[in-house]
């Protein structure tokens, strides 16, 4: 009997005391009414200081960075300074999470498009995609350009699956799609944790 | 030892796996004013008479179909075993499980989920296996699912996942503890309000358009179950415009359905014909369709299924047809709060709706 009472103890400490495993606040959460009235607040974060990434681990994690009317842009970087320096896009696009709170927000401007994510509900670079060769990559490859520029600005540590070559930076990679010695795409990302 | 004492070791460990189970009901997510999602595949099990058809897929079935509408056009009775993002996997077990149930006329299953070749995401992965009852389709399930860091044992004693929300709990966890408020109308998410659509997002280009081994690997398992247990398997393609639906997922869809003899209905191709207006019949921007919208695509897709497979019209059944009154009572009555609730603050405030700036 005084085992089983230590037992049945030591399992509701076990449960009080545990810290939670990380990835799954989104299913555990149950503040989520909160989480949307928060959200209206601060969606747009934070609209003073500069367009960085906001990890700021320094220059050698530093990560790829797109530039787009000198604007710099970093991927994992808050959203809002950079709208407020590009200024308004031409068209958006915000895709409702199936379930969850948060948005995957799209900006198109002239040249290039900018894919955003939800982080503690603030908006954040998640990716940028060149839709013509009006711009062109801080290293000089635009689309249609020959692959072997790629090789040239980038050098030949990447990673290859099915035509999509891969360059890794700090917290984010650039992404070559290239078909008959063409590159087809080009695509920043950034690595989320 | 004497009798006592063994009558009190005996209930000493009832009362621990009672104290275990009841920590575990109030532990986990209730899902119930928030991420209602998560409720949907078990509101099956409540389910007393049986179906003509079976709807399984991802977020794009159980949004865009509204089963009381099939009823009202047509008598068919059906039941929606969607989830969020539904992996082709899951849909294939969930099948499997409610064949064990009832062997209905139909099993249609939205093709979407064909992209995916690899678990995604734990979150996602709960809210479609949390709700099922243990069973072994169930374990097959959390095993084809399971991320690199995630483990069986978390699944079936969900105590040790969600230990951490201790200090999470509100009042709808103890309020729901033993019974939750049902939330959907046989498995279909209930939206009146409307976004239209405005901007349609430019189709990403992709490595490879080819889909992968493990999805064509359950597709055919579902075409085998199936047959197996004489019901007839259709795919179709939502009328969702995102994430986009590729012209070579299309094609490819449309080979493997010719050479297996399957019906497959492309509902985006085939808009303007359901009569889906992107305007009004959407509730954010044309990902997913609200009420109106789903009740077209029911009303489309009934008159398919009655013409194709002679689906037999139960509303001069009586006993049946008390059931489904009383589902439609419940879907019209929700129907109402939830245009008196966007009459009276302008969104959905209930279902934690952000209110749209626009």
């Amino acid at each position: 009997m005084k085992r089983l009472s230590i037992l049945l103890i030591a399992l509701l400490l076990l449960v009080a005391c545990a810290g939670p495993k990380e990835g799954l606040e989104e299913v555990v959460g149950n503040d989520q009414q909160k989480a949307v009235e928060d959200n209206k607040s601060s969606k747009q974060g934070k609209t003073d200081g500069a367009v960085e990434d906001n990890d700021n681990n320094g220059e050698e994690d530093k990560g790829f960075e797109f530039e787009a009317n000198g604007v710099v842009i970093a991927m994992n970087a808050e959203m809002a300074p950079i709208i407020e320096k590009l200024g308004d896009p031409m068209e958006y696009f915000e895709a409702d999470s199936c379930a969850f709170e948060g948005k995957e927000r799209m900006y198109y401007y002239s040249g290039f498009e900018i894919h955003t994510y939800e982080k503690e509900e603030i908006d954040h670079v998640q990716s940028v995609v060149f839709n013509d060769d009006s711009v062109s990559t801080k290293e000089g490859i635009s689309l249609y350009s020959d692959f072997s520029s790629v090789i040239d600005a980038y050098g030949e540590e990447y990673t290859l699956t099915e035509g999509l070559y891969i360059y890794e930076r700090g917290k984010s990679q650039i992404k070559f799609l290239v078909e008959d010695d063409e590159i087809v795409s080009i695509e920043y990302v950034a690595i989320v944790e | 030892m004497n009798k006592k004492k063994f009558g009190l070791r005996v209930a000493a460990v009832c009362f621990l796996f009672i104290a275990i189970w009841l920590l575990q009901r109030l532990l986990m997510p209730k899902y119930v004013s928030a991420i209602v999602e998560g409720s949907l595949i078990e509101e099956y099990y409540r389910e007393e008479t049986s179906h003509d058809v079976i709807f399984v897929g991802d977020c794009e079935v159980y949004e865009n179909i509204s089963p009381i509408a099939l009823w009202d056009n047509y008598g068919i009775t059906s039941f929606i075993r969607g989830g969020a993002q539904q992996l082709i996997w899951q849909s294939y077990y969930l099948l499997e499980e409610t064949f064990k149930y009832e062997k209905p006329e139909v099993a249609v299953f939205n093709i979407l989920a064909m992209q995916y070749d690899e678990p995604q995401s734990e979150a996602y992965n709960r809210l479609n296996l949390d709700g099922m009852r243990m069973s072994k389709e169930k374990i097959k399930s959390i095993n084809a699912s399971m991320m690199e860091d995630e483990h069986l044992a978390e699944y079936l004693f969900p105590l040790l996942r969600y230990h951490s929300r201790w200090n999470e709990l509100s009042w709808e966890d103890f309020k729901y503890i033993f019974n939750k408020d049902k939330i959907s109308h046989n498995g279909y998410y209930m939206r009146v309000d409307i976004q239209p659509v405005k901007t349609i997002p430019k189709p990403k280009k992709l490595p490879s358009y080819e889909f992968g081994e493990k999805a064509w690997e359950y597709l055919n398992r579902m075409v085998e179950l199936c047959k197996e247990n004489d019901v007839q398997l259709v795919l179709i393609k939502a009328p969702s415009i995102y994430p986009h639906w590729y012209d070579e997922w299309d094609a490819q869809i449309k080979e493997y359905s010719e050479e297996h003899d399957l019906l497959y209905i492309n509902l985006l191709q085939k808009a303007d014909e359901v009569g889906i207006d992107y305007n009004t019949d959407t509730y954010n921007g044309g990902l997913h369709l609200n009420i109106s919208g789903a009740e077209k695509v029911a009303v489309y897709l009934g008159n398919i299924l009655k013409e194709t497979y002679g689906l037999k019209d139960h509303r001069d059944e009586p006993e049946l047809s008390s059931v489904w009154q009383e589902k439609s009572r419940f879907y019209n009555e929700m129907r109402e709060k939830q245009l008196r609730e966007l009459e009276e603050y302008g969104y959905l405030k209930s279902l934690g709706v952000e209110k749209r700036e626009d």
